[in-house]
């Protein structure tokens, strides 16, 4: 165990615990079978996505080029750097530290925030252009795609919310923080799923 | 019996099945009608006739999941029914609209019996399934929220488990969705939208928590196992049906005018159904190799375990046959939907209400189980019922398969009526399977007069 | 006593995965197409995903099944989409 002060010292080295080798996955298994059947999702979307672009290439490279691929680019590093947070904010409860454990997650609450508004001025502008999932494929897949992405980031936020209100409680120790693991777990997912979406739908042509 | 006011889940049971022996012989008539066309003919014609096998279907099962949770709420709840008087009248009116209702539908033409029943104020009758009169369909709904508040209210004054906490959202959900069946647009897109949201969103959503609960309740009491497992698997079945069950109502929407993306929607979605489904038999066999007693009801054990099996292939299987949009292209409306609609029904909510009328008969006639012979006759009438629907399954799948190639992919296809002509050995087959299913049943029904000597309690 | 992880290595993590969306937001801007570009685009976003599983994920550190699970994941859906490109060259 470590003492109180050896903590404090690890934190200004900026070390902290990590899993042993050959552990479980990192929050509540059910969560993983979870975050597994919503990889398949994604998965079969981004697949038939290609595939269908394959039969209408013109089309699929015609409407691709009205994206915003600025927005796009932009979320990205918004995600990633909300991931990155929240590892931060898992190093800190693994310490013991529930204040910066909040504090970490918090950041990446309010990225996911700034995620949402981007994205619904993206929406805005495609549905001010009269835009639908029935214009074309393509828009049906981009539509379809982000929409359905963006209501994980929404879940993902609520989840991030609750186990902030729950740190800031005291709920969670260096030895208990299952919960916190498992809404981080979730959150990476959302943000690798947005790593293959963006070049996929914005700029692979 | 641990609470005296379970009791009256027998009343429940006892109609249940009186219905279900009901459903079959109706179920017989259509089957002979379809090789034999003008059979009872004018007395009780081919509409008519499926008419009251559905319906009497929907109404045996109704009563069985009300029976199931007045027997189960207060296990769980720990405490007495809040009013057991509540329950027996909702019973009577439940009982006494739905005979009238058939007996409406056997003795009057169905236009008029629209007429009388004030179609012209509300216009809901006419639709699959939801054929019931205006004053029945009002008569559903307060029987369902007499029926939900009796538990909600026994499930507040007692303890509060998971198991019970879905089951009542289950229910809520199927008051809530059949609300659906008094909207009726004239707009045939939208009528068919909203008709699959009391359809689909029932079987492939709300009703899979009653479930899900159900089983879960079974094997808690058969095998033993500790309740936060079992609570654990609860949850993430019942999340993983609601995420794909959801939009996976997209699967009724491909070729009834709405947007193109549901097949897309769809298809994606309701191919993982099978996946909640898959994850029961999983979880139903962990449960009992796990198991920490041996009960002495051995038959409810194989009902339950019959439940989790059979609903996987018929919903899960039977379903993703012809879920995908490519697929359905062609399927849509064979006797392959019939093939799954039946596995599916049987193989999910028929098996488990029987599962908790088997569970439950004995502890409220007074006994932990039935003697060895009635088990064992149960038990038969378990592998007679099972197997012969599973080969009206596959009859009819094999009626589906021609009939899809005769009529809709041969480069020279031939019409509708001359198909039916060619698979008429599938309807005959499928009418001799349907005659054992009936023995079975009868089996089933003799088997709780069997006389014996009781298993007590442990 | 726990082995002990660098917060630095995270933020390193953090920088590369930074760097690599530039490089894809610029291959963007600079309209590049084709068969070597889309392979490149791909092959960063699946070593992008890939390190946000095992790094952020922390699947390093489980059971090795979960990281062929994860691994085998991003190889399919990357492939899948690679050859759907493949076959819209032609
Ligand atoms: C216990 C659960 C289920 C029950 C009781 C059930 C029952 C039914 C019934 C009765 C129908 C015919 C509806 C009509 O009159 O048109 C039907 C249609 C259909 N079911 Fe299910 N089902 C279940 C689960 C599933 C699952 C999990 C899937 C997909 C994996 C599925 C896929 C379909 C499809 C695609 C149709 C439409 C067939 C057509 O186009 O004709 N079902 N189901
Ligand atoms: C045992 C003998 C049975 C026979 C001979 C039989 C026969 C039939 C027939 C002929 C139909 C009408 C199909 C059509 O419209 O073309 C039908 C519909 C239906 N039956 Fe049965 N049935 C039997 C048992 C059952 C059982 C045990 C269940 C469920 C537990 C069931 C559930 C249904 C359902 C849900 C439909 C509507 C199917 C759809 O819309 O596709 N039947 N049955
Ligand atoms: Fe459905």
């Amino acid at each position: 165990m470590l003492t109180q002060n050896a903590t404090i010292n690890l934190v200004e080295l900026q070390q902290v615990p990590i899993l042993k080798e050959g552990e479980n996955l990192p929050g509540d298994f059910a969560l993983w079978i979870f975050i597994f059947a919503e990889m398949l999702v994604f998965g079969v979307l981004f697949v038939a996505y290609a595939f269908t672009r394959a039969n209408n290439v013109e089309l699929f490279n015609a409407s691709q080029l009205t994206l915003s691929r600025t927005s796009g680019a932009i979320n990205t590093l918004v995600l990633i750097t909300s991931s990155y947070f929240v590892v931060r904010g898992v190093a800190a409860i693994k310490l013991g530290l529930s204040k910066q454990c909040a504090d970490w997650l918090m950041g990446a609450f309010l990225l996911g925030g700034v995620f949402i508004s981007i994205k619904i001025v993206e929406f805005h502008a495609k549905f001010a252009a009269d835009i639908s999932m029935s214009t074309n494929a393509f828009y049906m897949f981009y539509l379809s795609l982000t929409f359905f992405h963006f209501m994980h980031v929404l879940m993902g936020m609520v989840i991030l919310a609750s186990i902030i209100v729950k740190a800031r409680r005291g709920a969670y120790n260096a030895q208990h923080h299952t919960g916190v693991e498992t809404g981080a777990s979730f959150w990476h997912m959302v943000d690798f799923l947005w790593i293959i979406l963006f070049p996929l739908i914005y700029i692979i042509r | 019996m641990k609470y005296k006011s379970q009791a009256v889940a027998k009343l429940y049971f006892i109609a249940a099945i009186g219905l279900f022996l009901g459903q079959i012989l109706f179920g017989l008539i259509m089957g002979l009608q379809y090789v034999v066309g003008d059979f009872l003919f004018p007395a009780i014609p081919f509409n008519v006739a499926r008419m009251v096998h559905t319906n009497l279907l929907i109404v045996w099962l109704l009563f069985g999941f009300m029976g199931a949770s007045y027997f189960l709420i207060p296990e769980e709840s720990e405490t007495e029914l809040f009013s057991p008087k509540l329950a027996i009248i909702t019973f009577w009116v439940f009982l006494a609209a739905g005979a009238i209702t058939v007996l409406g539908y056997l003795l009057v033409p169905y236009a008029s019996l629209a007429k009388w029943t004030g179609n012209d104020l509300l216009n809901t009758m006419g639709r699959e399934f939801l054929e019931q009169p205006l004053p029945t369909k009002v008569g559903i709904v307060l029987v369902a929220l007499s029926w939900l508040f009796n538990i909600t209210m026994t499930m507040l004054k007692g303890r509060k488990t998971a198991i019970s906490l879905v089951l009542t959202l289950g229910m809520l959900g199927l008051a809530v969705f059949f609300l659906f069946s008094f909207y009726n647009p004239v707009n045939l897109v939208k009528d068919k939208f909203y008709w699959w949201w009391v359809v689909h969103l029932w079987v492939e959503g709300v009703w899979e928590l009653i479930l899900g609960a159900m089983l879960a309740f079974v094997l808690i009491k058969v095998t033993g196992v500790d309740r936060e497992v079992v609570e654990k698997w609860l949850y993430v079945i019942i999340t993983m049906t609601l995420v794909t069950g959801i939009i996976g109502t997209g699967h009724h929407y491909y070729w009834i005018g709405t947007p193109v993306y549901w097949q897309w929607w769809g298809s994606v979605f309701s191919a993982l159904e099978p996946i909640p489904f898959f994850m029961m038999t999983v979880f139903a066999f962990n449960m009992v190799n796990k198991r920490r007693r041996e009960h002495p009801n051995k038959a409810a054990v194989l009902w339950a375990l019959g439940t989790s099996v059979m609903a996987f292939l018929g919903a899960g299987v039977w379903g993703f046959l012809h879920t995908l949009a490519p697929v359905n292209y062609y399927a849509h409306g064979t006797q392959l939907t019939a093939a799954h609609g039946h596995l599916a029904f049987y193989g999910a909510y028929a098996l488990v209400v029987l599962t908790m009328i088997s569970y439950a008969m004995p502890i409220i006639r007074g006994r932990a189980a039935n003697p060895e012979r009635a088990q064992i006759m149960e038990m038969w009438s378990f592998w007679l019922m099972t197997v012969s629907i599973f080969f009206i399954t596959l009859f009819l799948t094999g009626a589906g398969i021609v009939q899809i190639w005769l009529q809709r992919i041969s480069t020279t296809p031939m019409s509708f009526m001359a198909v039916q002509d060619q698979i008429s050995i599938f309807y005959w087959a499928r009418e001799a399977a349907g005659v054992v299913f009936l023995i079975g049943l009868l089996l089933y029904i003799t088997s709780f007069f069997v006389k014996g000597e009781s298993k007590a309690f442990e | 006593m726990q082995k002990l992880q660098s917060t630095r290595f995270s933020t390193l993590i953090w920088l590369i995965l930074v760097a690599l969306t530039i490089a894809t937001f610029c291959i963007g801007e600079a309209n590049l197409a084709g068969k070597s570009t889309m392979l490149t685009l791909l092959a960063i976003a699946m070593i992008k995903s890939q390190m946000v599983a095992n790094y952020f994920m922390a699947l390093r550190q489980t059971k090795v099944i979960w990281r062929m699970i994860m691994l085998a994941y991003f190889v399919i859906v990357g492939g899948l989409i690679a050859l759907a490109y493949l076959m819209g060259l032609t």
